[in-house]
């Protein structure tokens, strides 16, 4: 699975694996959802993502966005790979938007 | 909805667009085909080079992006030996337009993707022609190595396709709410814009709803661009043609920054202090709006494509609804009811417009099917060593879709048979002193409920006399047979029948022109030829304007039904037992001093029933002139949905097909211009009459009940 959401105590991580494109954004944003639902600490674990489509984008903008309104932790972590940062920068996207909040 | 059903559906929106691109680009490739050949005859015009580049180049942007890689990295080759063409380091020749146009076939083939998505490309062909378009323009192949999945980038171009000065351009691009799930990638038409010069991209997400309200398969984010380039607004729009319909696009100069941007093009990467401005203006309406844009509204679209399956199968519904309406029409008339006849006639008056319509629908321009033949002269007249142009005339004329799709062979056969016999080779035209350079003329036209479809060549001519020998050799004539012109010409549509003692791969063997008689009367056409020795020879079809549903006028014999096209009716008048013995009892009638031979349709179809006091005679216009047609009554208009009579009736002239009455019986529909030329083949002396061309006899008309008529259908 390209997407999965591992929990513990304080934490919830969502591990994006491979190409994250549109077949998986249903997926994406149920997890994010429940993640932030959770009010634990949000990390996205981006290192094994070779690829991040539109739709990808967009859903970590959001689930950002809404963990700064709520005040829950939200972060990439560990920072996406440079591969995928310049492939952001050139569609217009600056990869800080995605960083933590 | 499932998780296997979402996938299902977005797979089958995938497929959809990947079908619309497909579609898109035979378009395109057509467009560059008439290009190309024009390109041929008026040398290195910038303007059609320029067509041909941009062309080549959407085909390739917009193949990487669907997924046709290899069609992509193809194209790019070629494109690449015009970009060199376009900047003057390669001249445009016979050789390069023909290696194009052999290009152009391989692309189509890999458009057609056969079982299993493999490509119908012959993978020799396409190696060949790079080589030898790699040998034209002294460049390496670009783009080799297959990219990966994960790597869906346009292939590199070799350079912007320059048409202009340096300017700079604001370029705003909103995906539609479905672009996503058609399979388009926004991010790869970024890439693509940034090959036509420098590129600065701001991404919007001001449209992006909060996390619980957004849907994950949807485009939210809009870009605001700067580019600076020499490509042209055709140019940039190009990138997105394929997407147009389903995103908000505006592609703007910036007015004064052009020359200064050109010397430093460095700085257009930097964040532009216009595109901050306007990326500001772009986002105030949508977070105003609540993440809904513009084109979410429902009239977005001024046209749509629709599968040619699906409007058949509307138009066959409009067929059964016609023809129950019939039925409710002879209901109503039957019963002394005016609430139900009021209804009937309601329903009469709007299956009436929605048959105009459906069939309005089925219209289309023949253009596509005239511009095609275009390459077809061409490559013949090069393999036959002739110097041959195309000429077309009355493109826009409309046709039913079913005409047309059969009109393809006949016309490649007329075509290849002008070009091979008919055009002189260069020497003959040279003592004849004719133009070296021959003209075959295709043109179309409405002639009432027909179309006039010909092809014309200002070549030799027919040579009657050895079409005569010809056919006396073969036995088709006795030797002493006095035969008319168009009775010899006739004997070229035979099977097997053909004048050319030598057989060429382009014809010769006598299948082309009989492939030619078949289909046009498959459609109840005709086939006209005139021709002069030395001048030229004009084959022209006449055809029926649609196939479907006819307005009609329905006429009674005895017990017979009969209809008659409305369209080449032109009145109605009576005539009555004095009038007859008036003219001495001679077929004719004195119509306001103009005197109209008459056929009587019961002498004609040996209808025994007493002949009425009164009987109606029609008049009808046909191309041989003004006849009129002697029925018992004029029953009134009907609207008439045609079925075929079936192959055994094949040879039945007169009569085009059949319909169903409300009653449920069957009326044969006529063919007055047949049916008048029969008459008048019957009423020259040393005829026999032709018991074959008789439809009386074979549809049951000869004293029985009408009902006999449903084995006809």
């Amino acid at each position: 699975m390209p997407v999965t959401l591992e929990e513990n105590d304080a934490l919830s991580r969502i591990r994006l694996e491979g190409a994250i494109e549109i077949d998986c954004a249903a997926e994406l944003k149920a997890l994010l959802v429940q993640a932030l639902s959770s009010g634990k600490e949000t990390r996205i674990a981006i290192e094994a993502a070779t690829h991040l489509d539109v739709t990808a984008i967009q859903l970590l903008w959001a689930a950002k966005r809404e963990a700064a309104r709520s005040g829950a932790r939200f972060a990439l972590s560990p920072p996406a790979p440079e591969g995928i940062a310049a492939a952001l920068r050139e569609a217009g996207f600056e990869i800080e938007m995605l960083k933590g909040a | 909805m499932s998780e296997r059903e979402e996938k299902m559906t977005m797979a089958s929106n995938a497929d959809q667009f990947k079908q619309s691109f497909r579609e898109e680009a035979r378009e395109i490739l057509v467009d560059l085909e008439a290009a190309l050949l024009e390109l041929n005859n008026h040398g290195g015009d910038a303007e059609l080079v320029g067509r041909v580049f941009r062309g080549l180049h959407t085909i390739k942007g917009s193949g990487a992006m669907f997924g046709f890689e290899d069609l992509a990295e193809f194209t790019h080759n070629l494109e690449t030996a015009f970009d060199e063409v376009r900047n003057g380091r390669l001249e445009i020749n016979p050789e390069l337009i023909d290696l194009t146009l052999a290009a152009l076939d391989q692309i189509r083939a890999m458009l057609d993707e056969g079982a299993g998505g493999a490509s119908l490309a012959d993978e020799a062909a396409c190696v060949e022609i790079l080589a030898k378009v790699r040998r034209m323009t002294g460049k390496a192949n670009h783009g080799t190595g297959r990219r990966t999945g994960g790597d869906k980038a346009a292939a590199p171009a070799s350079s912007a396709p320059a048409s202009g000065p340096l300017r700079e351009w604001t370029i705003r691009f909103a995906p539609g709410a479905d672009l996503l799930l058609n399979g388009a990638n926004p991010l790869l038409l970024l890439r693509e814009l940034r090959q036509l010069g420098g590129l600065s991209v701001k991404a919007s997400m001001a449209a992006v709803p909060p996390l619980g309200e957004l849907d994950p398969e949807r485009c939210y984010v809009a870009w605001e661009m700067a580019l600076v380039t020499e490509a042209s607004r055709d140019a940039i729009r190009d990138v997105f043609i394929f997407v147009e319909d389903h995103c908000e696009l505006s592609i703007e100069p910036v007015p004064d920054a052009a020359l200064q941007r050109a010397s430093n093009p460095a700085s257009a990467f930097a964040p532009a202090a216009s595109v901050d401005r306007t990326a500001r203006a772009l986002e105030d309406p949508r977070s105003q709006s609540g993440g809904r844009r513009t084109y979410d509204k429902p009239d977005n679209a001024s046209s749509l494509r629709v599968p040619a399956a699906k409007l058949d199968q509307f138009v066959d519904l409009v067929g059964e609804l016609v023809t129950v309406q019939a039925r409710l029409s002879e209901l109503a008339a039957r019963r002394d009811d005016s609430e139900i006849a009021e209804v009937s006639e309601e329903i009469e008056r709007l299956t009436s417009s929605l048959r105009e319509n459906s069939m309005n629908i089925r219209m289309l321009p023949i253009r596509a099917t005239f511009e095609k033949f275009r390459r077809l002269v061409h490559d013949l007249a090069r393999d036959l060593g002739k110097d041959v142009v195309l000429t077309i005339e009355g493109a826009d004329t409309e046709l039913d879709k079913t005409v047309i799709d059969q009109l393809s062979d006949p016309l490649m056969h007329l075509i290849r048979n002008s070009v091979d016999h008919g055009i002189e080779p260069p020497e003959v035209r040279a003592a004849r002193q004719k133009r070296p350079t021959a003209t075959i003329h295709l043109s179309a036209r409405h002639s009432g409920a027909s179309v006039l479809i010909a092809v014309s060549d200002d070549g030799g001519g027919i040579d009657a006399e050895a079409v005569r020998l010809r056919a006396v050799e073969r036995g088709l004539v006795v030797a002493d047979a006095q035969i008319s012109e168009q009775e010899t010409y006739a004997l070229l549509f035979q099977p097997g029948f053909s004048t050319a003692r030598q057989v060429t791969d382009v014809s010769g063997r006598g299948v082309g022109l009989d492939v030619v008689r078949q289909r046009v009367d498959s459609l109840r056409g005709a086939i006209d030829v005139t021709s002069k020795p030395g001048e030229g020879t004009s084959v022209t079809l006449r055809l029926p304007l649609t196939l479907a549903i006819i307005d009609g006028l329905l006429v009674s014999v005895g017990n017979a039904c009969f209809v008659l096209p409305l369209a080449n009716t032109l009145e109605c008048i009576e005539l009555t037992r004095e009038d007859v013995e008036r003219a001495n009892n001679k077929h004719v009638v004195n119509v306001r001093g103009v005197v109209v031979p008459y056929i009587r349709l019961r002498e004609h179809f040996n209808i025994s029933t007493p002949r009425p006091e009164i009987e109606q005679i029609m008049l009808v216009e046909t191309e041989g002139g003004r006849y009129g047609f002697v029925v018992d009554r004029v029953l009134g208009n009907c609207q008439t949905v045609i079925k075929n009579l079936g192959r055994f009736y094949r040879h039945v002239q007169v009569v085009s097909g059949a319909t169903i009455l409300g009653n449920g019986t069957v009326a044969l529909i006529l063919d007055p211009e047949r049916l008048a030329a029969d008459a008048v083949r019957l009423a020259t002396p040393g005829r026999r009459p032709n018991r074959a061309a008789h439809p009386g006899a074979g549809a049951g008309q000869e004293g029985k009940k009408e009902g006999s008529c449903r084995n006809v259908v």
